[in-house]
């Protein structure tokens, strides 16, 4: 009657045992690793299907769960608010944060060395999921397991935003889920409406059209107005800032993605030829050489001559920085940093001077043959995924975790608290939540909603790719040649040449 | 372990003076079984043993597991490791980013080490026998207490084009136009050279004022009085006698600079467009951020091979005449 | 001689560069001490008032660095909502810890390798030596395979460990000098006067005792500063300062305020542990090459 739980003591004791055996010697001699969890235990008291609700959230009381996440929001949020969890079910979870890519490398060696340290898993869509989708546990064989305490609203497609469930949990193969949208990182438009108004008539002079943002602002648009920018600023103003400002620095994924959006926005144009949202294990030769990545390469780096000087030095976070610091004018960024662009204390752009608009969209004249221009919009979205080499008990116990921690109510308040980026559909029609579209808003990153939600994300503007196992490595590349072209040091033809080699060769075609 | 019998120490210099002393107590019959008077070898070996078995496990296993590793396709955990045909080896010959960070790594090291010698030995020079020689130096080593990765930090500080200090007075000094220190791929190798040389060439200045001490005075006195000047004084008399002591110097940075990556990886990531991913950071991508541990394994010990030879070479000077001389006479 | 001492002070070729002399120390100075006194003012600066530069070419407005209101509210923001208290504890005993163990295992292995000859004796010292100059980044996928195979990951004892691969050879290393100029007799003579072996050893030990106080020190210092060991073997459980500060790069903002002071905080006991063996320094840093 009484379940023996594998994991707890019996892990404890082979641990100090093996220490007290002289654990190093005994590892250099090759005795192998032995399976250690990071201080985990599992208790369990058996539930039925009839059992009531209470009873399914605390048959595991007492057990105790490690989450390696990303330092994101919802992860701060969440982890102050575990003691609501822990009164729910008398689970205890440790929350480790790190950078993205310190996380990677520990999911990564946790993961693939069979062991499970780290029982749940933040899966961000390409640089986590992609590589190591197969080490996760499929999820659907707990979505309808009613031993298991289940969130009202399911976990279907349509529970969440369009894309986001396929984006982060499916991986090469339809019907396997492996993560549930945890939380979301979508590009959209940041811009300086005060500046625009002033610099309005003299750019209109100019360029014979407004200086400002709709839906149908083009990537041309853009440039010309971080040119007019550069020239009004480098002409002695120094109270305007640059227009524009691109992601680069060494974060090799978000550079990845700052150039995808204007290859997408001009004629959907992908890497390779496979399901974009699926992504493929072998996906081909990659279509990056061709003309249009050619012609896109050569705007990418004209823009970038029209942006601000610390451009190449500049991560997704530091552009965000520069920003804040009100150095520049423009700049397509993750809606999730609303609310540092709005936090009075920390940025000069607060205060109703941003505006927010969706992704740039494509120029038919950017457009090689008969592709469609649209709002080219991509993002990182994190989901929340279980380690399959965990005990089958606390895959258990860390799915009634993972489906709490997408929850509705979890989301509104994380979103509430630290400015959360919901993944649930149904946060969205909460009154106070729609309200707060509007300024003043008491939540800042509300107001990126409908460039967000209701643009950017939707077909055709969405674009994820490419979902390939060896997705680092490609950012990796993308950003060392794109970096080399817009420092002058290869043409745009070498770029994508190099880049074409590169990635086939990667691929050992 | 109590084996008096087949004790037979050896010792550099104070041999004699042992089996002197040793006679001298057989005479006077002093000999007390169970206090072994002469220590076994045995009893020296057992003394050592805990300190050699941490190093064995924390080296020859990973040096082992690497070459392995090498040979393989690796997944991290054993499972599907498959023998690749030195595939992970003949890949290097043509990965155009490993035979820049090599490249890369001698172009750094080389920056680092003409500004940090060139600086170093100057300060020294000025400073040996100054009246302020103490109060300065030791200001001047305060950067090298600091880890590499803070000094990483306040230089990203100092370099930023928004808020950076040092940005701002290298432009408004017109040195600068308007564009970015770690954002170009020419200025971000010297960005990164600036921070070792501020935070190390005290280091050579130590060590060269150590050896400026250790010049012989009556050499000098000697070369004077044949009519030389100061500056010839310095090069004819002080720079040979400081050589040791210099190559010493350099080869320790050398080694460090394989060794540390912490500021380079704050400060630029290897970046803009590979301009200063040195092999050790061009190591850390293939290894953390690919995890191609093969490939990652083969390069690794290409750098050791390069490390053990870079310290046969420094174990050499070490135990060269020059730097023995240097050694007793700050002993005496 | 003395007589072209004199003519030379007097020339003017002299005080030109006496006066060189005194520019460039000055200068020298301030581009020490600079980015020090940057990092100092600037950890009591909010994030808005760290952002304040004045325009390029803009010499008068410099003074623009001096006009904040000062703050301690990231030092008080560091320990309240940061942990750096925790993470304090943990630098101090990972670096003392190893530099502990190094120093007991080091001084008796220093001590045996010092007394014998035999076989392969050089080898087995340059084995040592090469341990230390290993690039950590070479080594680093088998030590944590190793580490996690014992349970020692995001531990305190995993960190100890991970600090003493690089601090043990360094201590053995010089440790050995030390007791090469010890003479034997000193430890034959407590011998004959009827002391153990060991308590021989216990006997040369006070003659060490202040290169032994300075290198753990320095060894200290050495664990404390390191970053990449900490970051992958030591996190999670075992964060320690440059870590900590590290992570304050965070994804909605740079603390920039808040990582000046961890960097005051991480910096400041360095610098007065530095001074305190200044006359080992060299020493040290040289593996005992070079002695002042």
């Amino acid at each position: 009657m009484f379940y023996a739980p594998k994991n707890a003591l019996f892990r404890r004791v082979s641990r100090r045992k093996f220490l007290e055996l002289g654990g190093g010697v005994a590892t250099a001699l090759g005795v192998g690793s032995i399976a250690v969890g990071l201080n985990s235990t599992i208790f369990r008291s058996p539930v039925q299907a009839q059992s009531s609700d209470a009873a399914k959230w605390k048959q595991y009381d007492g057990s105790k769960l490690v989450f390696m996440s990303e330092n994101t929001p919802p992860s701060f949020a969440i982890r102050d608010n575990l003691q609501a969890f822990y009164d729910l079910t008398g689970i205890e979870v440790e929350i480790l944060t790190d950078d993205l890519p310190v996380v990677q490398q520990k999911v990564g060696i946790d993961l693939r060395g069979g062991n499970a340290d780290f029982h749940l898993n933040y899966v961000q869509d390409k640089p986590i999921g992609s590589p190591f989708a197969d080490f996760y546990a499929d999820l659907t064989q707990y979505t309808g397991d009613d031993t298991l305490p289940q969130d009202p609203e399911g976990y279907g497609d349509d529970a969440w935003f369009e894309n986001f469930l396929t984006a982060c949990g499916v991986y090469y193969e339809p019907g396997r889920i492996v993560a549930f949208p945890y939380d979301c990182a979508v590009a959209c438009t940041f811009y300086r409406q005060d500046l625009f108004e002033q610099l309005s008539k003299d750019f209109e002079a100019e360029y014979g059209y407004r200086m400002e943002f709709t839906d149908d602002t083009t990537w041309q648009n853009v440039q010309d107005f971080a040119a007019f920018f550069k020239k009004v600023r480098e002409g002695g103003r120094d109270d305007i800032p640059y227009g524009y400002g691109q992601h680069q620095g060494s974060f090799a994924w978000t550079t990845q993605l700052d150039i995808q959006r204007m290859l997408f926005a001009n004629g959907q144009w992908t890497e390779f030829d496979v399901d974009d949202k699926l992504g493929a294990k072998e996906p081909g030769p990659t279509k990056w050489g061709d003309e249009q990545s050619v012609l896109i390469m050569q705007k990418y780096k004209d823009q970038a001559d029209v942006s601000h000087p610390d451009n190449l030095a500049n991560g997704t976070l530091e552009l965000n920085t520069v920003y804040q610091a009100g150095d520049i004018a423009m700049q397509v960024q993750y809606h999730e940093f609303a609310a540092s662009i709005e936090d009075e204390n920390t940025s000069r752009a607060a205060g109703g001077k941003t505006a927010y608009a969706a992704c740039p969209k494509g120029d038919p004249e950017w457009i090689v043959g008969d592709g469609q221009a649209v709002n080219g919009c991509n993002c990182g979205i994190g989901g929340i995924g279980i380690n399959a080499a965990a005990s089958e008990d606390l895959k258990r116990a860390a799915y009634i975790f993972a489906q709490w921690a997408v929850s509705k109510d979890t989301q509104l308040h994380v979103l509430k608290e630290l400015g959360g980026t919901p993944t649930r559909k149904s946060v969205l029609e909460v009154e106070e939540v729609a309200a707060a579209r509007n300024r003043p808003t008491s939540m800042p990153n509300a107001l990126t909603f409908e460039a967000v939600y209701d643009k950017g994300i939707r077909d055709p503007n969405f674009v994820l790719g490419p979902k390939i196992p060896e997705a680092n490595e490609y950012h990796n590349i993308i950003l060392t040649e794109v970096q080399r072209c817009v420092s002058g040091e290869t043409s745009a033809e070498e770029a994508c040449e190099e880049i074409r080699w590169q990635v086939d060769d990667m691929h050992d075609l | 372990m109590a084996d008096t019998s087949s004790s037979t120490v050896e010792l550099d210099g104070t041999a004699d003076l042992a089996s002197v002393m040793r006679d001298g107590r057989r005479t006077i019959n002093y000999d007390p079984p169970h206090l072994n008077p002469v220590p076994s070898r045995q009893y020296y070996f057992y003394l050592m043993l805990p300190a050699i078995i941490i190093l064995a496990c924390i080296t020859i296993y990973p040096f082992f597991w690497l070459i392995y590793m090498s040979l393989h396709k690796v997944d991290i955990g054993g499972a599907g490791d498959v023998w690749n045909d030195f595939k992970n080896w003949t890949r290097l010959t043509r990965d155009s980013k490993f035979q820049d960070g090599w490249w890369l790594l001698l172009k750094y090291s080389a920056m680092c080490m003409f500004m940090e010698v060139g600086l170093g030995v100057l300060l020294a020079v000025i400073l040996n026998n100054s009246r302020a020689e103490k109060i300065l130096v030791t200001i001047f080593l305060m950067p090298m207490m600091m880890a590499p990765v803070i000094a990483g930090l306040v230089w990203y500080y100092l370099y930023n084009g928004t808020f950076g200090w040092y940005h701002w007075l290298l432009e408004s000094a017109g040195i600068l136009g308007e564009t970015s220190i770690l954002g170009g791929t020419s200025t971000a190798m010297i960005g990164i050279v600036i921070v070792d040389v501020w935070q190390w060439t005290p280091l050579i200045t130590l060590i060269t004022l150590a050896g400026l001490k250790r010049v012989p005075r009556d050499q000098l006195e000697a070369n004077m009085v044949d009519g030389a000047g100061p500056v010839r004084n310095f090069f004819q008399i002080s720079l040979p006698n400081l050589y040791p002591f210099l190559l010493i110097a350099i080869l320790l940075r050398f080694m460090d600079n394989f060794r540390f990556i912490d500021a380079i990886l704050v400060l630029t990531g290897g970046g803009p467009a590979n301009s200063t991913k040195i092999l050790p950071t061009y190591l850390f991508d293939v290894s953390f951020q690919f995890f191609k541990l093969g490939r990652g394994a083969a390069i690794a010990l290409t750098l050791l091979v390069v490390t053990i030879i870079l310290g046969l070479i420094l174990v050499r000077v070490f135990d060269s005449p020059a730097s023995k001389t240097g050694q007793t006479q700050a002993g005496n | 001689m003395a007589s072209s001492d004199v003519v030379q002070y007097r020339s003017p070729a002299r005080r030109l560069v006496e006066i060189l002399t005194v520019v460039f120390l000055a200068v020298y100075l301030v581009w020490t001490v600079l980015p020090l006194f940057i990092m100092f003012v600037s950890s009591f600066k909010d994030l808005l008032e760290a952002f304040k530069l004045p325009p390029t070419g803009d010499w008068a407005g410099a003074w623009v660095f001096f006009d904040f209101t000062p703050t301690v509210q990231h030092y008080v923001d560091l320990f309240a909502d940061n942990n750096f208290g925790t993470y304090l504890a943990n630098s101090i005993i990972a670096s003392l810890g190893s530099a502990l163990i190094s120093v007991v295992f080091g001084a008796m292995a220093a001590y045996s390798l010092s007394r014998i000859e035999f076989r392969g004796k050089r080898d087995l010292f340059f084995w040592i030596i090469s341990t230390r100059m290993a690039p950590v980044v070479a080594v680093m996928v088998p030590l944590y395979a190793i580490f996690r195979g014992a349970g020692l990951v995001g531990t305190l004892p995993g960190l100890i460990l991970a600090y003493t691969t690089f601090n043990l050879p360094f201590a053995i290393w010089i440790l050995k000098g030390f007791f090469d100029n010890v003479p034997y007799a000193i430890e034959e003579a407590a011998m004959c006067d009827g002391c153990t072996r060991f308590q021989a050893f216990r006997e040369i030990l006070p003659l060490v005792a202040p290169g032994i106080g300075a290198f753990l020190v320095l060894c200290v210092l050495f664990a404390w500063n390191d970053f990449l060991f900490a970051s992958i073997i030591g996190s999670g459980g075992a964060k320690t300062l440059p870590v900590a500060t590290k992570e304050l790069v965070q994804p909605q903002n740079i603390q920039w305020g808040k990582i000046m002071a961890a960097g005051v905080v991480t910096t400041a006991p360095m610098m007065f542990l530095g001074l305190l063996i200044r006359r080992y320094l060299v020493t040290g840093l040289t593996m005992g090459a070079v002695r002042e």
